[in-house]
């Protein structure tokens, strides 16, 4: 255009025009004169978002969530606020969901196998009529002859995979790498409850813990951390006193007032001793009758070889630990226990994992009768059973005797197809267990994985049809444990699958089948959210709960908004009496725990093996935030590390980033040296979930081999009374392998660490708790 | 005719005895704010990208040993050494109380980094990469940094911001979408809390340990104590003793001067280690 006179003074006009309307759209003067002439970027807030309720499956205690979606992605996961159990809150494993979905490493299509089973070679396919035929061939010639596996399921789909192993003849088993059976056994038969109950840390005044990392990983954490922020710092009320007994410094331990390094295994023993004192002492709560509690003299009797002068120097207490006589400091505890009610006892994790796990988790939980926590305010609070007679409310899970005996059976040939879904027992299962080598090596047996990724287990398919990952599905759950009453979340699709992947939803495909092979009696609906669908207007036949609708259709849109339903008024049992004569029981069956592997030496370590902060037993090993996430005590990322004493570490002559073989009886595995002041001195530690061997390149094995999975040198010790694996009971040996890496932590990150310039007080103030 | 903006000054607080270091907020911020996928070599050459992280302190010696935890994060401090550093002023201070970089300035001179006593500016030695699939999960609130500039947390100024359209500009109430009257059009606590607009980390954070709100909204959890903190300045201004022993309130590095708008409440410990 050329410039002319009048051009000049109508495009300066404009400018003007724009000068004040820039005005009038609120852009302060301040920031036009000395902040910036362009905007910053975030300043440009443009198109509009939806949120949707779902849940989260990337750990067991299933957490709900709202899902944040701009044009058809899903951009952002966090807690909804309406969901009872995690009340708007995450875990860092929650954000996590985001990269399941958009995963690079998810198989588009259903497969073939190719080449040797196991060998990673597979050919696409179609589902119509490649992949589905397959399926319904294999399951009309052997069905009755399959074993399906499955991560632990509750609600709906448990229900349906019941019904449709039972149609078809086969046998369903839950998987989980650290199960909870010896926890739900010991719930049992202290507290006759077939669901976990949830505590009440919010309203407690003292926490005594036993090995379990309930701030971390144990069975609920976000749960448990948005009731240990009250029972710190809650509105009108006292600080509450934290301790938390542990062969390993846990992050949980990290947060208790005191940490006590028991010897591993001897918990239940330490838990007696305190009973012992309390019984002694009458410090019972008022109301207990302990006569009928402990079961008589012949009670008191046997409680008596729990005196805490007998038990100190078993669990290896010494008076640097306690900071003076060990006798005192347990006789002390156990007054403190009792005074400051309400109080709560748990106990999991390393605890539950011995040989003698079960009655050291019962003398552990037995403790919540004597100081009257058994189902009132601030203690232990029980949950109802499932809304829906058939649904079940809690998921049942293989033990490592179901497992080795699955092993044997495909090693026999009896058992010849394998379906599996959201499971990983090669990697999860004991190098001992040999699944492997029986998959690989069983010629007459037929594989089908529903995973959406590769990994150890679905890399040995003949078959891949992946499922939708849960933002794609539909789904629910029934809290477990839940919040003390009947709470029923709510999954639904948040965005389609992407154009270039091709899922199928699991669910779906079972029902297709079951209606193929003529099953529909047992499993009539025509898909998964049909049968969700049934579920919601049974609930709304109920007539009470969280929702309030005039129509199933209402109740229904409702449920899905908020994410699911709950109903505050039908809560589980409000107390439970104790079995007679509880404690003389528990002390009948005490013994302390059997290692194997390694014997005593000065080479030699109590293995305690713990579940990793994200990615739990190695579920979510592919998803590379939770890999970049530090561990909250070695701040260690991507790596395997090994925990040792430092002063262990110098005798040895190790030096961070060392790499040490760890050798048990069964095998040995590379592991990166962290040499820690917070470990005893004959413990070290390995955490889970590392070490895959197939699949995305975020979970393998890495250059220099510095991942490996510490399932592959426990010892198959099995816990007496539940068959479960104890993985704490193993005992290694560790040497030096002459290699070093430079290891990959947070620590050191920013200089005051670093330079050691800035003393920690600096940074981290404290302040007594009468000033606080 | 000029519209009136709402004034703001937004600050944080931190109480150390709720935290245990379960590294939600970490994870949380990095969903939020496009930051690059940390790999190994990240970690190895101390180069990862946390915006927020929590630092680990050990004391003592086995059995005697605590470890503590603190999440740090940009202090967004009122006298910022990162600021008059910048020769091409990419880092200023907005009169929201929050300290800006601004990407497109930005020239990658690092002094800002090297400034900062908090070390919480990240500058980005690589141009980040995510597999192709994984860019759909990118927030479009949110610019991606590019190679050779500087980053760092923006107390989610991109939540706030779309706080103040939605409830200052527009007048709608976040949960039901109800016109709300224009005299009453200011973004409080509880509008942040329902309408998603409290940073990524303080919404994550399971046991409440990071707190946000306006610094001076009474509904909001932050407001007594950043009275408190400024009232232990003004004292220290006076020559006066603040009485360090009874009160939880404290800024970090208080003795530089920096005066960060973010603050901490201390940990509470019933058995201190006994000092050498």
């Amino acid at each position: 255009m050329k410039l002319t006179r009048r051009n000049f003074l109508a495009w300066a006009g404009l400018g003007a025009v724009g000068a004040v309307a820039c005005e009038g759209f609120g852009i302060r003067r301040g920031e036009l004169d000395i902040q910036s002439p362009v905007r910053l970027p975030e300043d440009l807030v443009r198109g509009s978002d939806n949120w949707y309720a779902s849940l989260c499956r990337t750990c067991p205690s299933c957490e709900g969530i709202v899902v944040r979606v701009m044009e058809g992605r899903a951009k952002k996961i966090q807690g909804n606020p309406l969901y009872p159990t995690n009340q708007g809150k995450t875990h860092a494993r929650c954000e996590a969901g985001l990269q399941a979905l958009y995963h690079p490493d998810r198989i588009a299509t259903p497969m073939r196998r190719s080449g040797p089973r196991g060998s990673d070679e597979f050919v696409p396919i179609k589902w119509q009529p490649d992949g589905i035929d397959s399926l319904r061939n294999a399951l009309r010639a052997n069905g009755s002859s399959s074993v399906m596996i499955t991560e632990p399921l509750r609600g709906h789909l448990g229900l349906l995979v019941e019904r449709f192993a039972s149609a078809i003849g086969g046998e369903h088993l839950g998987f989980e790498a650290i199960d909870n059976n010896t926890l739900r056994a010991a719930v049992k038969n202290v507290f006759q409850q077939d669901t976990l109950p949830d505590f009440d840390f919010d309203n407690s005044r003292f926490i005594l813990s036993f090995g379990a990392d309930f701030l971390s990983t144990w069975v609920s954490p976000t749960r448990y951390n948005r009731g240990y922020g009250e029972f710190r710092q809650g509105e009108g009320r006292d600080r509450g006193m934290f301790y938390q007994i542990d062969s390993r410094f846990s992050m949980t331990a990290a947060n208790a007032d005191k940490w006590l390094p028991v010897r591993p295994g001897w918990e239940g023993h330490l838990a007696l001793s305190l009973a012992q004192v309390i019984v002694s002492e009458n410090l019972q709560a008022r109301g207990v009758d302990v006569d009928t509690l402990v079961g008589g003299d012949s009670g008191i009797q046997a409680l008596n070889n729990f005196r805490p002068e007998t038990v100190a120097p078993l669990a290896g207490l010494t008076p640097e630990m306690t900071g003076g006589d060990p006798v005192e400091f347990l006789k002390n505890l156990a007054r403190s226990f009792a005074s400051n009610r309400p109080s709560i006892a748990i106990g999991g994790g390393s605890a539950g994992a011995q040989s003698n796990g079960l009655f050291n988790l019962e003398a552990i939980y037995a403790l919540n009768f004597l100081v009257g926590s058994v189902g009132g305010k601030g203690g232990v609070r029980f949950n109802p059973g499932s809304p829906w007679d058939d649904v079940p409310a809690s998921s049942k899970v293989g033990s490592l005797e179901d497992w080795t005996r699955v092993a044997e059976q495909i090693r026999s040939g009896k058992t010849k197809l394998l379906l599996l879904h959201g499971a990983d027992p090669v990697h999860g299962l004991p190098d001992s267990v040999r699944l492997r080598d029986a998959i690989a090596q069983a010629n007459d047996l037929f594989v089908v994985s529903f995973s959406p990724f590769i990994d150890d287990t679905s890399v040995m398919a003949d078959l891949i049809l992946p499922d939708r990952v849960s933002l794609e599905d539909w789904g629910d759950d029934i809290a477990e444990p839940g919040p003390g009453y009947q709470v029923v979340g709510m999954q639904q699709p948040v965005v389609n699958p992407l154009g270039d992947l091709d899922p199928l939803s699991f669910p779906d495909v079972l029902l297709t089948m079951a209606q193929e092979l003529g099953k529909e009696s047992q499993l009539p609906w025509a898909n998964f959210k049909a049968m969700l669908r049934e579920g919601s207007d049974a609930l709304f036949a109920m007539n009470r709960g969280s929702i309030e609708a005039s129509s199933a259709d209402e109740f229904w849109n409702n449920l899905l908004r908020r994410g699911g339903w709950w109903d505050e008024r039908r809560t589980g049992p409000a107390g439970v009496n104790a079995p007679d004569g509880l404690f003389r029981t528990i002390a009948g069956k005490a013994t302390g725990p059997d290692f194997a592997g390694i014997g005593m030496g000065s080479d030699s370590f109590y293995l305690a093996p713990f579940a990793h902060n994200t990615l739990l037993d190695g579920y979510n090993g592919h998803l590379p935030w939770l890999q970049a996430a530090p561990d909250p005590l070695s701040t260690v990322t991507w790596q395997t590390w090994v925990e040792l004493n430092d002063v262990t570490a110098k005798r040895m002559g190790v030096k961070e980033g060392d790499i040490l073989r760890i050798e048990s009886s069964k095998d040995s595995i590379r592991a990166v040296a962290y040499p820690t002041p917070a470990a005893p001195l004959d413990v070290i530690s390995v955490p889970f979930g590392q070490g895959r061997k197939h699949g995305s390149d975020y979970a393998t094995d890495r250059p220099g081999r510095e991942s490996s999975n510490v399932m592959d040198i426990l010892e198959t010790t099995l816990v007496k009374g539940t068959g479960s694996l104890a993985w704490a009971g193993t005992r290694v040996r560790v040497s030096k392998t002459g290699e070093s890496v430079s290891i990959s932590k947070l620590e050191g990150n920013a200089r005051a660490v670093e330079i050691g310039l800035t003393p920690a007080e600096k940074i981290i103030k404290t302040i007594a708790p009468e000033n606080a | 005719m000029v519209t009136k903006r709402i004034e703001h000054k937004w600050g944080m607080v931190v109480d150390l005895d709720r935290c245990t270091g379960c590294q939600a907020c970490v994870v949380a911020c990095q969903a939020e704010n496009n930051i690059p996928l940390n790999s190994k070599a990240y970690f190895q050459q101390r180069r990862a990208y946390e915006w927020i992280r929590i630092e680990r302190y050990w004391e003592g010696e086995f059995p005697n040993v605590k470890a503590k935890f603190i999440p740090i994060l940009c202090q967004h401090c009122e006298n910022a050494p990162c600021e008059p550093v910048c020769p091409v002023f990419a880092t200023y201070h907005n009169d929201e109380g929050m300290n800006v970089q601004i990407y497109n300035r930005c020239i990658g001179t690092r002094y800002c980094s090297v400034n900062c006593p908090y070390t919480v500016r990240f500058f980005n030695f690589w141009e980040p990469v995510w597999p192709k699939r994984l860019r759909n999960q990118l927030n479009p609130d949110v610019t991606i940094r590019t190679r050779g500039i500087m980053e760092k947390c923006t107390f989610c100024v991109q939540r706030l911001r779309r706080g103040e359209v939605n409830i200052e500009r527009r007048g709608l109430e976040p949960l039901t979408g109800e016109r709300i009257p224009a005299a009453d059009r200011k973004l409080n606590y509880r509008q942040m809390k329902e309408g998603n607009h409290l940073p990524a980390c303080v919404q994550a954070c399971p046991t409440n340990a990071l707190n946000f709100a306006d610094q001076y909204d009474e509904t909001g959890p932050v407001k007594k104590h950043f009275d408190e903190a400024n009232e232990q300045i003004e004292t220290r201004h006076r020559g006066g003793h603040v009485d360090e022993a009874h009160t939880r309130v404290y800024r970090l590095f208080e003795e530089i001067g920096t005066k960060p708008n973010v603050i901490y409440l201390k940990k509470v410990e019933p058995f201190p280690l006994e000092k050498a």
